[in-house]
Order: C-alpha cells, then sequence, then structure tokens
C-alpha cells in the first residue's frame, strides 16, 4: 500500500512509542471488569463471615480469610452490602453526604462490592469522589531523591533543594543495595537543611530498611508490598500475616510506614488467576487495612506499564486511588513511575490525581533528572518543576510545590553538602572533598558530579552498619561540626517517634514539627466552599513564577 | 426494445459492479465503484483477540529425564541459574540478544577470573531473586547468578535476605553481552574475596513504557513451563 504521508507522521508521535496491547482477561489484561470477577456476597454467621464474594469460608484463599476476619466490619456488613453499588456510587459524588457517612458505608462492604462500585463511576466522578475522600484536608506531594552513583553528598543537595520546593516527604533507593546507610544518612541531613520536618525514606530489602528505621537514619517506612492473590505473596515469601507482623514492627518504634500495592504486580508476575486489576488491587486495600496500616502508596506504582497499555487503565488507576480513600486510608498515589513517552499522555495521566488533590499527589516526583532516577524514572522530573508550578497558577491548585529563587537553592544545596561531609569526617566515614562538595551545589544531575570511591564508600556503609550508628550519632556529629540548627532539627525528628502523633493517618509535619493529619485536619470538603482552598498567602506564593514580566522592563 | 451497443455495455458494467460490491475479499464497493469505508461499523480488528486463550505456548517442555541439580563441593564453583523457557520457548532476551551468547559470556567472564561456572535451570520459580538465592545455595562457593529468559539477572550469596542480592541488573533491555562478560567477572572476585567495585548502574527512564508489556508476555512464558516437583536440573547451556 503506497503510505500516507500524516501516517508516517503519526507513526513518528511519541505516544506510538508506548506499548497497547489487547484485554486479555485469562492473563489478567483487563483494567475495570473480568467475566471471571467474582459477583460480591456476604454471608454472617455467629460474628464470622463465613461467605465472602460468592466463596464459602471452606474455600477461601489466605486473603479471603485475612479480609473476612480483618478488614471488614462485620457488625455492619450485612447492612452495608443491602446497599446497591449504584447507590454507594451516588453518596460518594453527593456534596450532602460526608466523607465521614460514607466511610461508615463502605467499612462493611466486600472487595467485590467495591469493583462494582468504582464501575459505576465516570472519571470526573472519580475525582469528584477523590476530592471528598482524601484523608488530609490539604493534599501534599512526596520527591523521589536518588542518583546513578547513589552519591549521599548528591542525595543531600538534592534532599535540600526538594525540601525547599514543597516536598513533605522524600524517598530515595540504590542502584546498588549496599549504598542504603549512607543514602539514608544523605537524605536525613539534606532534608533538614532544606526544610525543618520533611520526612524521610530508604526504600531497600525489606529487614534491612525496618533496621534503618528502628536506628533513626529513616523517619517513615513505605515499601511494605502486598498483592492480590495467594501465589504472588507466596512467591514474595509473604503471606498477610508477615506483612501485618512487619507492620507492627514499625508501630512498636513509633515510626510511620505506608504500605505499597498497585495494579498489574500480578499480571507481571504471570498469577492474575484471570481477575481485573481493579477487583485484584481491592484485594491488596482490604489486605492493607486488616494489616492495621495507616496508609498505602498506590496507583499501579511500578507496574504502570500494564493498565497503561489496556482500555480504560488510566480510568482504573484513578478507582483504585479513590479505593484507597474510601476504606479510611492515606493515598499516596503514585505518579512516580515513567508512564509514556509522549508528554501529553504522561500530564493528562497526572491531571487525574492532581486536580482533586491527594494526600500525596506523586510518590514519588523525580526531583533530579530522570536519568538520575533509580527508580526507573518517574513520571515528572526536576526538569518539569516550572511546569508545574505553571499548572498550580493558571488551574489554582495546590499540587504540593512552590516557586524558589536560584540563590536560596544554591544556599541549601551547598550547607547540606557541608553538612554531610562534616558528619562522615566526625563519623570516620569515607572522605568528601570540597571540590566534590562544589561540584554538587551547582549540579544538575551526577552527570555533573565528580566521581566517588565506591569501594570506599561501601566499607564506610558496611561499618555504619557493624558499629550501630544511629540517629544520635548524626545529631551528635552534626552539633559537633557547628551545624547546631541541623542538629536540633535532625533531634527533632527523632523525638516524633516517642510522640506518635505522626503514625496517625496521612501525617506530616510542618516547619515548626506540628503534625497535620486526617485526624487533627480532617478533610471537610462538602461542596462550593468548603474544604481546602487555594487562598491567602499560600495563593500569593504560588503566584510568583519565575519568568513573570516586568512592564518597567518594557 | 432496441438493443444497442450501448446498452449492452451499460448492462455489463452494472453486472460487473453489482459482483465487485458483493466483494471476494470482503471489500465494499459503493454504487460508484469506489471503496466503501463505513465509519459507523467497526469492522474486523487488525489485531487478532486473545481471549479465552489460557497459556501462550500450547505445549510445556519436560524436563523429567533431566538429572535434578546437585549441591556443589568445589569452592571455585559458581552456579548460573536460567529461566524455565530459557534457551527453548525464549531464544532470546527482551533486548534481542541471543540466550546462547548470553550464558556464553557469562560462563567466559567466570573462567577469566579463574572460577568454574555451572549452569543449571530453575524450574521451581521465575522470580529472579530467588533464582538467584537457589543458585548461590547450590554453588560450591556460595555465589550464584540468576538469570531469566528475558534477561534480568541478579548476583548474590547464599546468606542474603531473598530480597536482598549483591548485584541487581533490572533493566534488562539496556543489558549487553559485555554486562554479562562483567556479570561473570565480578561473581568471580565475590569468590576470591575482592573488594569488588559493582558493575556501574545504567537507567533509561523510558524503559518501562516501551518494554514493561513484552516483558510482562515473556514472564508469563516462563512462569507457564515452571513444574516444581522437578525444582532444579543440570542444564549445561543447552
Amino acid at each position: 500500500m503506497k503510505r500516507s504521508k500524516r501516517f508516517e507522521i503519526l507513526d513518528q508521535r511519541p505516544v506510538n512509542k508506548d506499548g497497547f496491547i489487547n484485554e486479555w482477561p485469562e492473563m489478567g489484561f483487563v483494567a475495570m471488569k473480568s467475566p471471571y470477577d467474582p459477583k460480591s456476597s456476604v454471608k454472617v454467621e455467629n460474628g464470622r463471615i463465613v461467605e465472602l464474594d460468592g466463596k464459602k469460608r471452606e474455600d477461601f484463599d489466605f486473603l479471603d480469610t485475612f479480609i473476612a476476619d480483618y478488614a471488614i466490619n462485620i457488625a455492619r456488613t450485612e447492612q452495608s452490602m443491602k446497599i446497591p453499588a449504584l447507590e454507594i456510587a451516588k453518596m460518594i459524588v453527593d456534596i450532602h453526604v460526608s466523607r465521614k457517612e460514607v466511610l461508615e458505608v463502605i467499612s462493611g462492604i466486600t472487595p467485590a462490592r467495591m469493583a462494582e462500585v468504582i464501575n459505576e463511576l465516570n472519571v470526573v466522578e472519580l475525582m469528584m469522589g477523590m476530592q471528598k475522600m482524601r484523608a488530609r484536608r490539604k493534599p501534599g506531594n512526596q520527591a523521589h531523591i536518588t542518583n546513578l552513583k547513589d552519591d549521599p553528598v548528591q542525595i543531600a543537595a538534592d534532599a535540600a533543594e526538594g525540601a525547599l520546593r514543597g516536598f513533605a516527604e522524600e524517598e530515595t533507593t540504590m542502584g546498588v543495595a549496599r549504598y542504603a546507610p549512607l543514602d539514608a544518612m544523605g537524605l536525613l541531613i539534606g532534608s533538614q537543611v532544606g526544610r525543618p520536618g520533611v520526612l524521610t525514606q530508604c526504600s531497600s530489602e525489606e529487614a534491612t530498611e525496618l533496621e534503618l528505621g528502628i536506628r533513626g537514619l529513616t523517619t517513615y517506612a513505605e515499601t511494605l508490598s502486598v498483592y492480590g492473590t495467594e501465589k504472588v505473596f507466596i512467591d514474595g515469601d509473604d503471606t498477610p500475616y508477615s506483612k501485618a507482623f512487619l507492620n507492627s514492627c514499625y508501630a512498636s518504634r513509633g515510626l510511620k510506614v505506608r504500605f505499597t500495592s498497585g495494579s498489574g504486580s500480578e499480571v507481571l508476575m504471570g498469577s492474575s488467576e484471570k481477575k481485573s486489576m481493579l477487583y485484584l488491587e481491592c484485594r491488596c486495600l482490604y489486605v492493607t487495612k486488616g494489616c492495621g496500616s495507616q496508609g498505602i502508596q498506590n496507583g499501579s506504582v511500578s507496574c504502570i506499564g500494564i493498565p497503561g497499555s489496556v482500555p480504560a487503565g488510566i480510568r482504573e488507576v484513578l478507582g483504585e486511588n479513590l479505593v484507597a480513600a474510601l476504606l479510611g486510608l492515606e493515598c499516596a498515589s503514585s505518579n512516580d513511575q515513567s508512564f509514556s513517552n509522549s508528554d501529553m499522555r504522561r500530564t493528562a495521566r497526572t491531571m487525574l490525581e492532581f486536580l482533586p488533590g491527594t494526600d500525596f499527589i506523586f510518590s514519588g516526583y523525580a526531583a533530579e533528572p530522570n536519568y538520575d532516577n533509580m527508580f526507573a524514572g518517574s513520571n515528572f522530573d526536576a526538569e518539569d518543576f516550572d511546569d508545574y508550578n505553571v499548572f498550580q497558577r493558571d488551574m489554582q491548585v495546590d499540587g504540593g510545590l512552590r516557586p524558589v529563587k536560584e540563590a536560596d537553592v544554591i544556599a541549601v544545596r551547598y550547607k547540606a553538602a557541608k553538612a554531610v561531609q562534616a558528619v562522615f569526617r566526625q563519623l570516620g566515614l569515607a572522605e568528601v572533598t570540597d571540590e566534590q562538595v562544589e561540584a554538587i551545589t551547582y549540579a544538575h544531575g551526577s552527570k555533573d558530579t565528580l566521581p566517588r570511591d565506591v569501594a570506599a564508600d561501601l566499607m564506610s556503609a558496611e561499618d555504619v552498619m557493624k558499629r550501630g550508628i544511629t540517629g544520635i550519632d548524626v545529631v551528635k556529629a552534626l552539633a559537633d561540626s557547628g551545624f547546631t540548627d541541623v542538629a536540633e532539627s535532625v533531634l527533632s525528628m527523632l523525638k516524633q517517634r516517642v510522640i506518635g502523633d505522626y503514625m496517625q493517618t496521612a501525617a506530616i509535619l510542618d516547619s515548626h514539627f506540628h503534625v497535620m493529619s486526617g485526624v487533627n485536619t480532617p478533610n471537610d470538603y462538602m461542596g462550593p466552599g468548603t474544604g481546602y482552598r487555594v487562598e491567602g498567602k499560600r495563593w500569593e506564593e504560588i503566584k510568583r513564577i519565575p519568568h513573570r514580566i516586568n512592564p518597567m522592563d518594557i | 426494445m432496441q438493443i444497442s451497443q450501448e446498452l449492452v455495455q451499460k448492462i455489463t458494467e452494472e453486472v460487473v459492479r453489482q459482483i465487485k460490491s458483493r466483494g471476494d475479499d470482503g471489500t465494499k464497493y459503493d454504487a460508484n465503484g469506489y471503496r466503501k469505508v463505513v465509519a459507523d461499523e467497526l469492522g474486523e480488528d487488525d489485531v487478532p483477540s486473545m481471549a479465552g486463550r489460557t497459556r501462550i505456548n500450547e505445549n510445556k517442555s519436560d524436563y523429567s529425564s533431566y538429572k535434578k541439580a546437585a549441591k556443589g563441593t568445589d569452592p571455585k564453583e559458581i552456579v548460573i541459574g536460567v529461566g524455565a523457557a530459557f534457551q527453548r520457548e525464549i531464544k532470546k532476551t527482551i533486548g534481542g540478544i541471543p540466550l546462547d551468547d548470553v550464558i556464553r559470556n557469562v560462563k567466559a567472564g567466570i573462567e577469566e577470573e579463574g572460577m568454574i561456572p555451572r549452569v543449571v535451570k530453575i524450574l521451581d520459580t521465575s522470580d529472579v531473586g530467588f533464582m538467584a538465592l537457589e543458585s548461590a545455595k547450590l554453588s560450591g562457593s556460595g555465589i550464584g547468578i540468576g538469570i531469566q529468559s528475558k534477561g534480568t539477572t541478579v548476583i548474590s550469596q547464599k546468606d542474603l535476605y531473598p530480597l536482598s542480592n549483591l548485584e541487581l541488573f533490572p533493566q534488562a533491555p539496556l543489558m549487553t553481552l559485555e554486562t554479562y562478560r562483567r556479570i561473570g567477572q565480578n561473581a568471580a572476585k565475590y569468590v576470591k574475596g575482592e573488594n569488588v567495585t559493582p558493575i556501574p548502574s545504567v537507567n533509561d527512564p523510558m524503559v518501562r513504557p516501551k518494554y514493561q508489556v513484552k516483558a510482562a508476555i515473556m514472564h508469563i512464558a516462563e512462569t507457564e513451563q515452571l513444574d516444581p516437583k522437578l525444582g532444579i536440573i543440570e542444564w549445561e547451556g543447552k
């Protein structure tokens, strides 16, 4: 066939480099509804659920048992299940029905009924639902702070800049897993230089992550993964019960923690049991709730290429975010993984969470260039900061970030790098040279920094673990080297674990270490004139983007 | 009624047109002989539906006659554990590198550093973390390498936590034969107790949108070849 020049141009468009596939329910390639999804049902006998979503108790797998025993309000389930899915869907978007009333009804429905409810809502209705059901009154944002070299000094500088730009939480991970203790320290120090009160975590293997948390080198944890089928759980050497224990380990030490799940993981691991992504994710979220977790990071997360490949996949992603909110969980709503070659498509996808606002719109946003993002790329990166600030200004929406001045950024990057240099020196760890500090202060990414002695760093990292270095040692090292204000901030972060308030749903801290959570600042949206509004000082801040025309210059 | 030459021609043309419009190849034509494009009919799909199929490969390989992999005793030995579909149902990595070349380069890297490779096929898991850990546990040296058929690779050590590792290469489409050779070399250096510098990470943030669906399909094709009863078998790269 002779080719149309227009089609030749269209074929070259970035969106056509993305992966798309037909629905294939048998392999789990189906977003909202599979012909194999169960029909919702519940039966209670002697205060125990004996039938769940068409299955008798003797046929339950361990997810069903766990959900039936711990995740559903048994006292109210028969009453809630009498309300048709469509009626519940209407309550979710009805501004005259409060968040509290919706939470009460939802507490009694089953995972299959939840999937049926979400199937009744189109994307605009899902966004309306999210605006009302989000736990915290004010939306927030989270950053990824990583680099290709796992350089802890660059992590500190990027963390400081990210904190200054408004991120309430910062997460790192490593290319080389053994760098974890050094990178966790860099992140902890840098974040407090940028803005006191920012929470930090280091995504690593679960036992290591727990140990870093217990030692106070991180201030929250996120990577407790749950899955929607028994087979995938077992493949990960886990059960809902083991996750509940792990959750309790963090709680016992006063650490904030959230779980992680997301559609597509069961498909990627080849064990979807022919169910829809939405239904499986509902099961994950019920398990999360049953484990007693305050929150979840979900919205497909690292598997976004899978729901992104099938029809209605992005509607499903917002749908699963809303399910989290409907269960009363804090929702860190993904947007954290490169998802499309098309700038239009990646932006459109993020608007679904940006416009209604979630507890954390990104989980997280790459606060470095994407080539340095060790989560394999985020949906937005450091080069999109100004675009994002303009979105907030254009639409008068609070996306959790703010415009900053170049001189302020340089100052906090320098201070963070110097603080890490001093702490490493005090603790006898690998050397940080003045040249490295200088390069990192002005760097965009690791292409602009000097190499680290990796073997020496890894020996230092091992040393940190062996010597039992804790957050208190970091505080002392900062104080002894003259960084008194940073030492005080890090100490204040450690105190949160004794106070415990920041373990409440959707908690973040302001610059004075005051908790803002779904408990003391709950979302009270009930239509126009209610809920969080962008106004006052915050609106003035959002207005001040760089590159505005000064009429006096013309 | 007079039958003119002109009328005969007209009738002939009309008949031909009607035959055409019935369309032997399914193509429909309008009264003027133009190809008919009906916007409100979906017509046939270019991409066939897979709905209803429960496997990618109808056949499952039978490895029951293969020797069960033994635990090694040679302290110089490094076990390479390959995926269930390796070199059979799947012959190339997700990036298009022939698996024969992958295995040859990993082995060469190990041998260049004076260690001895042994290849096994893992039939009880397709999770690369566990593949590497199981290989390490079988290995005389305690160091093992797990390689999925799509090319994802992990270097592990027998005492590590299942989801931890010495080195992980998660972005299979970015792997080269040189990387595979260096993986072999580094694994050998861990055996020798050297202070190993890990192979520098590479990262392409656009790998996911381009390859994740293909990765899922390849993983399903690998997972459906598992035969947990057989556990791990000696493979030796063919």
